[in-house]
Protein backbone atom coordinates (compact mmCIF):
# COMPACT_ATOMS: atom_id res chain seq x y z
CA UNK A 1 0.00 0.00 0.00
CA UNK A 2 1.58 3.16 -1.05
CA UNK A 3 -0.84 5.39 0.57
CA UNK A 4 -2.99 4.99 3.67
CA UNK A 5 -6.84 4.04 3.13
CA UNK A 6 -8.09 7.60 3.34
CA UNK A 7 -11.43 6.45 4.57
CA UNK A 8 -9.84 4.77 7.64
CA UNK A 9 -6.84 7.05 8.17
CA UNK A 10 -9.43 9.25 10.49
CA UNK A 11 -9.17 9.05 14.12
CA UNK A 12 -13.63 8.30 14.80
CA UNK A 13 -13.19 6.28 11.81
CA UNK A 14 -10.01 4.37 12.89
CA UNK A 15 -11.60 3.96 16.54
CA UNK A 16 -15.25 2.67 14.63
CA UNK A 17 -13.27 0.19 12.63
CA UNK A 18 -10.71 -1.10 15.80
CA UNK A 19 -13.65 -1.82 18.17
CA UNK A 20 -15.81 -3.93 15.27
CA UNK A 21 -12.46 -5.69 14.52
CA UNK A 22 -12.87 -8.05 17.64
CA UNK A 23 -16.10 -8.69 17.16
CA UNK A 24 -16.80 -12.43 15.45
CA UNK A 25 -18.14 -12.29 12.22
CA UNK A 26 -22.30 -11.46 12.43
CA UNK A 27 -22.08 -9.95 15.62
CA UNK A 28 -23.06 -6.59 15.68
CA UNK A 29 -22.27 -3.60 17.74
CA UNK A 30 -24.58 -1.10 19.14
CA UNK A 31 -24.25 2.88 18.42
CA UNK A 32 -24.39 3.49 22.12
CA UNK A 33 -21.38 1.40 23.01
CA UNK A 34 -19.51 2.93 19.68
CA UNK A 35 -20.33 5.75 21.04
CA UNK A 36 -18.57 5.03 24.21
CA UNK A 37 -15.46 3.61 22.55
CA UNK A 38 -14.94 6.29 20.01
CA UNK A 39 -16.02 9.15 22.43
CA UNK A 40 -17.77 10.80 19.87
CA UNK A 41 -20.47 13.21 19.76
CA UNK A 42 -24.12 11.30 18.43
CA UNK A 43 -24.01 12.95 15.26
CA UNK A 44 -20.25 12.90 14.55
CA UNK A 45 -20.75 8.88 15.17
CA UNK A 46 -23.64 8.56 12.66
CA UNK A 47 -21.67 10.66 10.04
CA UNK A 48 -18.41 8.62 10.03
CA UNK A 49 -20.70 5.43 10.26
CA UNK A 50 -22.62 6.64 7.05
CA UNK A 51 -18.80 7.42 5.61
CA UNK A 52 -17.75 3.70 6.11
CA UNK A 53 -21.05 2.26 5.54
CA UNK A 54 -20.85 4.07 2.01
CA UNK A 55 -17.14 2.56 1.14
CA UNK A 56 -18.65 -0.52 2.06
CA UNK A 57 -16.50 -1.04 5.03
CA UNK A 58 -19.61 -1.36 7.68
CA UNK A 59 -23.05 -3.17 7.68
CA UNK A 60 -26.12 -0.94 9.73
CA UNK A 61 -29.13 -2.38 11.14
CA UNK A 62 -31.55 -0.25 12.25
CA UNK A 63 -34.26 -2.05 14.40
CA UNK A 64 -36.03 -1.97 17.33
CA UNK A 65 -35.19 -3.25 20.87
CA UNK A 66 -38.07 -3.12 23.75
CA UNK A 67 -40.22 -0.92 21.45
CA UNK A 68 -36.72 1.77 21.45
CA UNK A 69 -35.21 2.28 17.85
CA UNK A 70 -31.65 0.71 17.78
CA UNK A 71 -29.22 0.82 15.32
CA UNK A 72 -25.97 -2.15 15.45
CA UNK A 73 -23.51 -1.75 13.25
CA UNK A 74 -20.69 -4.45 12.03
CA UNK A 75 -17.19 -4.99 9.76
CA UNK A 76 -18.37 -6.18 6.26
CA UNK A 77 -15.48 -8.36 4.98
CA UNK A 78 -14.05 -5.21 2.68
CA UNK A 79 -14.36 -3.53 5.79
CA UNK A 80 -11.98 -6.46 7.72
CA UNK A 81 -9.56 -6.83 5.07
CA UNK A 82 -9.65 -2.84 4.49
CA UNK A 83 -8.85 -2.54 8.42
CA UNK A 84 -6.21 -5.66 8.01
CA UNK A 85 -4.39 -3.70 5.39
CA UNK A 86 -4.22 -0.63 6.67
CA UNK A 87 -2.63 -2.10 10.43
CA UNK A 88 -0.27 -3.77 7.97
CA UNK A 89 0.92 -0.48 6.08
CA UNK A 90 1.50 0.97 9.90
CA UNK A 91 3.50 -1.99 11.17
CA UNK A 92 5.58 -1.64 7.65
CA UNK A 93 6.14 1.91 8.38
CA UNK A 94 7.64 1.06 12.17
CA UNK A 95 9.26 -1.60 10.39
CA UNK A 96 11.44 0.00 8.42
CA UNK A 97 12.48 2.33 10.41
CA UNK A 98 15.47 2.11 12.93
CA UNK A 99 14.20 1.89 16.32
CA UNK A 100 16.33 4.80 17.74
CA UNK A 101 14.03 7.22 14.89
CA UNK A 102 10.70 6.35 16.33
CA UNK A 103 10.93 8.38 19.36
CA UNK A 104 12.30 11.65 17.66
CA UNK A 105 9.94 14.52 17.84
CA UNK B 1 -1.99 12.94 2.02
CA UNK B 2 0.71 13.44 3.73
CA UNK B 3 2.71 10.43 4.48
CA UNK B 4 2.49 9.02 8.29
CA UNK B 5 5.69 9.15 10.21
CA UNK B 6 6.87 6.37 12.34
CA UNK B 7 6.07 7.95 15.45
CA UNK B 8 2.41 8.85 14.19
CA UNK B 9 2.04 5.08 12.82
CA UNK B 10 3.29 3.68 16.55
CA UNK B 11 0.90 6.04 18.00
CA UNK B 12 -1.84 5.11 15.75
CA UNK B 13 -1.70 1.58 16.30
CA UNK B 14 -1.86 1.90 20.41
CA UNK B 15 -4.69 4.13 19.74
CA UNK B 16 -6.09 1.05 17.56
CA UNK B 17 -4.88 -1.72 20.32
CA UNK B 18 -7.15 0.33 23.12
CA UNK B 19 -10.33 0.71 21.19
CA UNK B 20 -9.76 -3.00 20.47
CA UNK B 21 -9.22 -4.46 23.79
CA UNK B 22 -12.28 -1.65 25.36
CA UNK B 23 -14.17 -3.43 23.00
CA UNK B 24 -13.25 -7.26 23.11
CA UNK B 25 -14.04 -6.42 27.04
CA UNK B 26 -17.29 -5.50 26.61
CA UNK B 27 -18.16 -8.00 24.11
CA UNK B 28 -17.10 -10.93 27.45
CA UNK B 29 -19.08 -8.48 29.99
CA UNK B 30 -22.03 -8.21 27.21
CA UNK B 31 -21.79 -12.31 26.92
CA UNK B 32 -21.48 -13.29 30.74
CA UNK B 33 -23.95 -10.94 32.43
CA UNK B 34 -27.02 -12.47 31.60
CA UNK B 35 -25.34 -15.89 33.45
CA UNK B 36 -24.41 -13.82 36.80
CA UNK B 37 -28.10 -12.69 36.61
CA UNK B 38 -29.27 -15.81 36.41
CA UNK B 39 -27.63 -17.53 38.62
CA UNK B 40 -28.08 -15.04 41.54
CA UNK B 41 -31.44 -15.47 41.10
CA UNK B 42 -30.75 -19.29 41.19
CA UNK B 43 -28.43 -18.67 44.14
CA UNK B 44 -31.04 -16.69 45.99
CA UNK B 45 -33.95 -19.12 45.70
CA UNK B 46 -31.30 -22.12 46.45
CA UNK B 47 -29.75 -20.60 49.65
CA UNK B 48 -32.75 -18.61 50.63
CA UNK B 49 -35.09 -21.67 50.15
CA UNK B 50 -32.95 -24.01 52.16
CA UNK B 51 -32.93 -21.91 55.12
CA UNK B 52 -36.55 -21.23 55.14
CA UNK B 53 -36.73 -24.68 54.45
CA UNK B 54 -34.04 -26.88 55.58
CA UNK B 55 -36.17 -30.22 54.32
CA UNK B 56 -36.00 -28.85 50.90
CA UNK B 57 -32.73 -30.06 50.33
CA UNK B 58 -33.76 -31.67 46.86
CA UNK B 59 -34.50 -28.32 45.65
CA UNK B 60 -30.73 -27.48 44.59
CA UNK B 61 -30.08 -30.21 41.92
CA UNK B 62 -33.84 -29.01 40.13
CA UNK B 63 -32.38 -25.42 40.63
CA UNK B 64 -29.07 -26.30 39.11
CA UNK B 65 -30.59 -28.68 36.25
CA UNK B 66 -32.40 -25.15 35.26
CA UNK B 67 -29.18 -23.14 35.92
CA UNK B 68 -27.17 -25.06 33.57
CA UNK B 69 -30.35 -25.58 31.09
CA UNK B 70 -30.49 -21.28 31.08
CA UNK B 71 -27.14 -21.36 30.59
CA UNK B 72 -26.98 -23.35 27.58
CA UNK B 73 -30.37 -21.19 26.73
CA UNK B 74 -28.44 -18.08 27.26
CA UNK B 75 -24.98 -18.88 25.69
CA UNK B 76 -26.80 -20.64 22.04
CA UNK B 77 -28.87 -17.43 21.71
CA UNK B 78 -26.15 -15.05 22.42
CA UNK B 79 -23.99 -16.83 20.01
CA UNK B 80 -22.81 -15.33 16.84
CA UNK B 81 -25.08 -15.94 14.06
CA UNK B 82 -23.02 -16.04 11.29
CA UNK B 83 -19.78 -18.42 11.15
CA UNK B 84 -18.95 -21.78 12.50
CA UNK B 85 -20.24 -22.10 16.02
CA UNK B 86 -17.74 -23.14 18.13
CA UNK B 87 -19.02 -26.12 20.52
CA UNK B 88 -15.77 -25.79 22.54
CA UNK B 89 -17.56 -24.33 26.01
CA UNK B 90 -19.86 -27.89 26.07
CA UNK B 91 -16.88 -29.98 25.88
CA UNK B 92 -15.59 -27.89 28.50
CA UNK B 93 -18.80 -28.30 30.58
CA UNK B 94 -18.25 -31.14 30.27
CA UNK B 95 -14.89 -31.51 31.12
CA UNK B 96 -15.85 -29.58 34.41
CA UNK B 97 -18.49 -31.61 35.40
CA UNK B 98 -16.42 -34.95 35.37
CA UNK B 99 -13.51 -32.72 37.48
CA UNK B 100 -16.48 -31.67 40.17
CA UNK B 101 -17.94 -35.22 40.31
CA UNK B 102 -14.35 -37.05 40.86
CA UNK B 103 -13.53 -34.06 42.77
CA UNK B 104 -16.27 -34.88 45.44
CA UNK B 105 -16.40 -38.39 45.13
CA UNK B 106 -12.34 -38.16 46.44
CA UNK B 107 -13.11 -35.42 49.23
CA UNK B 108 -16.01 -36.64 50.53
CA UNK B 109 -18.12 -33.71 51.58
CA UNK B 110 -19.60 -34.04 55.02
CA UNK B 111 -21.71 -31.35 55.36
CA UNK B 112 -23.86 -29.31 53.18
CA UNK B 113 -22.16 -26.36 54.23
CA UNK B 114 -19.29 -27.31 52.70
CA UNK B 115 -21.09 -28.21 49.32
CA UNK B 116 -22.78 -25.00 49.20
CA UNK B 117 -19.48 -23.05 49.79
CA UNK B 118 -17.75 -24.77 47.26
CA UNK B 119 -19.46 -24.18 43.94
CA UNK B 120 -19.73 -20.40 44.74
CA UNK B 121 -16.16 -20.44 45.10
CA UNK B 122 -15.39 -22.33 41.81
CA UNK B 123 -17.90 -20.16 39.69
CA UNK B 124 -15.87 -17.36 41.37
CA UNK B 125 -12.58 -18.79 40.28
CA UNK B 126 -13.76 -19.64 36.81
CA UNK B 127 -14.95 -15.17 36.75
CA UNK B 128 -11.47 -14.07 37.75
CA UNK B 129 -9.78 -16.42 35.36
CA UNK B 130 -12.03 -14.99 32.86
CA UNK B 131 -11.38 -11.96 33.51
CA UNK B 132 -7.42 -11.77 34.16
CA UNK B 133 -7.76 -13.80 30.33
CA UNK B 134 -10.03 -11.24 28.79
CA UNK B 135 -8.53 -8.16 31.03
CA UNK B 136 -11.47 -7.41 32.51
CA UNK B 137 -10.95 -5.70 35.83
CA UNK B 138 -14.84 -5.89 36.91
CA UNK B 139 -15.25 -9.78 36.29
CA UNK B 140 -12.50 -10.03 38.37
CA UNK B 141 -13.31 -8.06 41.26
CA UNK B 142 -16.16 -9.67 41.14
CA UNK B 143 -14.91 -13.28 41.10
CA UNK B 144 -12.60 -12.00 44.26
CA UNK B 145 -15.91 -10.20 45.80
CA UNK B 146 -17.55 -13.82 45.67
CA UNK B 147 -14.84 -15.63 47.01
CA UNK B 148 -14.09 -13.49 49.97
CA UNK B 149 -17.69 -13.12 51.24
CA UNK B 150 -18.62 -17.20 50.53
CA UNK B 151 -15.50 -17.52 52.72
CA UNK B 152 -15.79 -15.05 55.23
CA UNK B 153 -20.07 -16.86 55.54
CA UNK B 154 -18.17 -20.21 55.81
CA UNK B 155 -15.29 -19.45 58.54
CA UNK B 156 -17.00 -16.73 60.29
CA UNK B 157 -20.00 -16.20 59.91
CA UNK B 158 -21.38 -20.35 60.07
CA UNK B 159 -24.73 -20.00 61.82
CA UNK B 160 -25.88 -17.33 59.23
CA UNK B 161 -24.52 -18.86 55.69
CA UNK B 162 -27.24 -19.79 54.11
CA UNK B 163 -29.15 -16.63 54.59
CA UNK B 164 -25.82 -14.88 54.03
CA UNK B 165 -25.25 -16.59 50.46
CA UNK B 166 -28.89 -16.11 49.49
CA UNK B 167 -28.85 -12.45 49.95
CA UNK B 168 -25.49 -11.30 49.47
CA UNK B 169 -24.12 -13.48 47.83
CA UNK B 170 -27.10 -13.15 45.16
CA UNK B 171 -27.04 -10.22 44.94
CA UNK B 172 -23.44 -9.84 44.39
CA UNK B 173 -23.78 -11.86 41.29
CA UNK B 174 -27.02 -10.37 39.95
CA UNK B 175 -25.82 -6.57 40.97
CA UNK B 176 -22.62 -7.95 39.13
CA UNK B 177 -24.50 -8.88 35.90
CA UNK B 178 -26.22 -5.73 35.84
CA UNK B 179 -22.73 -4.02 36.77
CA UNK B 180 -21.57 -5.84 33.39
CA UNK B 181 -24.12 -5.25 30.95
CA UNK B 182 -23.64 -1.54 31.52
CA UNK B 183 -20.20 -1.29 30.59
Amino acid sequence: MEQPDATIHQPVRLKIMAALKPLPPGEMLEFMRLKTIAGATEGNLGAHITTLENAGYVNVEKDFAAKRPRTRVALSKAGRRAFEDYVAYLRDIIDETPSSERTKP
Amino acid sequence: MAPISPTEAADTLRNIETAERHSSVAYGYRMTAPHLILWGVIWFIGYGGTWLRPDLGYVWPVLASIGAIGSFAIGYGMAPKAGQRDYRHVLIFFAVFAFIAAQLAILKPINNMQIGAYFPILVAFYYALLGIWIRGTRLLLLGIATSVLTLAAYFWMPQYFLPWMAIVGGSALLLGGLWLRRA
